[in-house]
């Protein structure tokens, strides 16, 4: 989508002043383009060497020796030290969790939504997307002593459907658009067929909603991987801590001084799979943005 | 799944029997009308977010009213004490100094926000080869989330160990021993800084969104009449991309509002309590003190505030839409 369409007219290649001209404003723009992206990838990269740095040299100014040094202890120390393999565990599951439930039950509300007319579907659609607009930050108190009393506190199982929530309004949104996309006679064809719902969706309309689901599960999965504030409220046994949980252990929980070496391998550690979720499914994530619904 | 859905699909005439037999209760199914069978389809496919969204947000804003009206403890008994949290809410020191902080606060970031922003979808709206590599590098810091990348800043903001120091002192701004997180003005301009380098990316992608969709024959004509790049971007872009404009302010604005990640993981809110955002004040109040009624109320005025917000997000949407229309 974005690729398709492009602002600026290209230009008519005419005389060879102006093809010049057109070359040094090229060069000018990959200078200054590079130069803008390195300020943001910079930051990640020294992240990233940090984190393979032992202990002696991350506590002091950074240097040209601090490259000769580089060492996995960071991590294996995690590792054996603090667990750290279970916690990316933990968020694993709930990330994975709430992308899969929120696909499932925005694909459902999306068909429904797009394609049958009932009483009442108009004023349902309303709530679901108000929901977009209520921050969550400010719902912690009654959000825990409900999900307390559900006993869903504590639990990854609560945490994923807490999540999910939260999700579902953008992705119904946009498994609604999905389906409104897909010609009519297509299902119909199907049904004609005598495919059974679930069949037609599996079957017949798989290809061409696959797309909007695949957007719904990466934002699904991207912002419960490393959400903060909802798991610190309603996660209190630490064998159930995610990864910026455990991370925040490693900050407060310390006695003395914090090991930073540590702290930065796991903050590496959480940034993986963004990264490479973000680079192989970037165009499902742009077509996100540009369905006109972003979470606050 | 359940009778209902899978008849659904079926066509409404000619109705062939089901080929897994018709029980009882398929032959019931079958007796209904055609649309009311679809009718309940529906219903029965937009049920599970319905519920979902009636459990964890419809009744927890329903309840988070009432808890705002009574003395609520995290454990005992409560009292309904009608509107006493909110007239004690609005005397309270630290809930004024929060709400004044996170207000400074999202009114330094939105500028820096908007104008990197805006500059980066300027040099990545074209086709050019390059510009996809330079998209996704300025909107990686967006992607891996405000909570990781906290945590690896706190070390460049380490007195004498910190990136920050190094590079700050190597061009004479900083002391090589400067600490960040533990002075109110350091630590607010690192986080200011840090916030900017991680939101300025959504903002580019929501404006490069609403450029891309200008049409070229505007800057084509705009070029025949001999138009500046100033001239056209300051008549035909900024005009045609108000909505978007307005979309990724308030987008901005909210994201400024609710912050919490950054305060909480590199200053606890400190010195004392003097970097303590809205949503860090709520949690708090709520968790460490369980005060939660009280916590509640500052929660509903939140949630007010965000709602206007909102609203008037829909509103100028709405409005320079059918501006840009016209």
């Amino acid at each position: 989508m974005t690729a398709a369409t492009a602002t600026r007219p290209t230009r008519a290649t005419g005389p060879a002043r102006r093809d010049a001209r057109g070359r040094a404003g090229y060069a000018l723009y990959l200078t200054g383009g590079t130069l803008a992206a390195l300020l943001f990838l910079l930051p990640l990269v020294w992240a990233v060497l940090r984190s393979f740095m032992p202990d002696s040299l991350v506590t002091q100014a950074p240097s040209g020796h601090d490259f000769a040094h580089l060492t996995f202890a960071n991590y294996s120390g995690l590792v054996k030290a603090n667990d750290i393999l279970h916690y990316t565990l933990n968020s694993l599951l709930v990330a994975i969790g709430t992308a899969l439930l929120t696909a499932v039950i925005a694909t459902m509300a999306g068909y429904g939504f797009a394609r049958f007319r009932f009483r009442g579907s108009g004023i349902v659609f309303a709530l679901v997307l108000v929901t977009m607009m209520i921050p969550f930050q400010a719902l912690l108190t009654p959000l825990f002593l409900e999900m307390h009393s559900l006993g869903l506190t504590n639990s990854l199982a609560g945490l994923a459907l807490f999540y999910t929530t939260f999700n579902l309004p953008f992705g119904v949104f946009v498994m609604r658009n999905t389906f409104l996309q897909i010609p009519w006679e297509l299902s119909e064809a199907a049904s004609v067929d005598g495919a059974g719902l679930a069949r037609t969706l599996v079957s017949v309309l798989r290809p061409l909603i696959l797309p909007g689901i695949a957007t719904t599960v990466l934002y699904a999965f991207l912002f419960s991987w490393t959400e903060f504030v909802g798991a610190l409220t309603f996660l209190t046994s630490n064998n159930l801590f995610t990864l910026p949980l455990a991370l925040l252990n490693l900050e407060y929980g310390s006695v003395g001084q914090v090991n930073f070496g540590y702290l930065e391998a796991g903050a590496v550690i959480a940034m993986i799979p963004c990264v490479l979720l973000y680079l192989g499914l970037q165009r499902y994530y742009v077509r996100g943005l540009m369905s006109g619904v972003i979470k606050g | 799944m359940i009778g209902p859905d899978q008849a659904l699909a079926r066509p409404a005439t000619a109705a062939p029997p089901g080929p897994r037999g018709a029980g009882g209760r398929r032959v019931r199914w079958w007796h209904l009308s055609m649309s009311r069978r679809r009718a309940l389809t529906g219903m029965g496919l937009v049920a599970p977010s319905l519920v979902m969204v009636a459990v964890f947000v419809l009744f927890p804003l329903g309840f988070a009213v009432y808890i705002s009206l009574t003395n609520w403890p995290l454990i005992g008994p409560y009292h309904f004490i009608g509107g006493q949290n909110y007239s004690l809410l609005i005397h309270d020191p630290q809930f004024i100094h929060s709400v004044l902080f996170t207000l400074l606060y999202t009114g330094i970031v939105t500028v820096p926000i908007f104008v990197l922003g805006y500059a980066m979808a300027v040099l990545v709206r074209s086709n050019r080869r390059g510009a996809t590599f330079f998209r996704t590098a300025f909107f990686l810091p967006f992607i891996i989330g405000l909570a990781t990348e906290s945590f690896m800043l706190l070390l460049e903001l380490q007195p004498d160990s910190g990136a920050a120091d190094y590079v700050l002192s190597k061009i004479g701004l900083a002391h090589q021993s400067t600490a960040w997180t533990v002075n109110y003005g350091l630590a607010l301009a690192a986080i200011c800084v840090f916030v900017t380098w991680f939101a300025s990316g959504l903002t580019m992608m929501l404006l490069m969104a609403g450029m891309q969709g200008i049409p070229t024959e505007l800057y084509e004509a705009a070029e025949v009449d001999g138009g500046t790049w100033w001239q056209k971007e300051a008549r035909i872009t900024l005009p045609l991309l108000r909505p978007n404009i307005a979309l990724a302010l308030i987008i901005s604005v909210i994201g400024s509002f609710l912050a919490f990640n950054q305060f909480y993981i590199l200053t606890e809110g400190g010195p004392g309590t003097s970097t303590q955002p809205v949503v860090m004040w709520i949690y708090e109040e709520a968790f460490v003190q369980y005060h939660l009624g009280y916590a509640t109320a500052g929660a509903i005025a939140l949630v007010v505030v965000i709602a206007i917000i909102s609203a008037a997000q829909f509103y100028l949407l709405r409005d320079s839409s059918s501006r840009a229309v016209r």
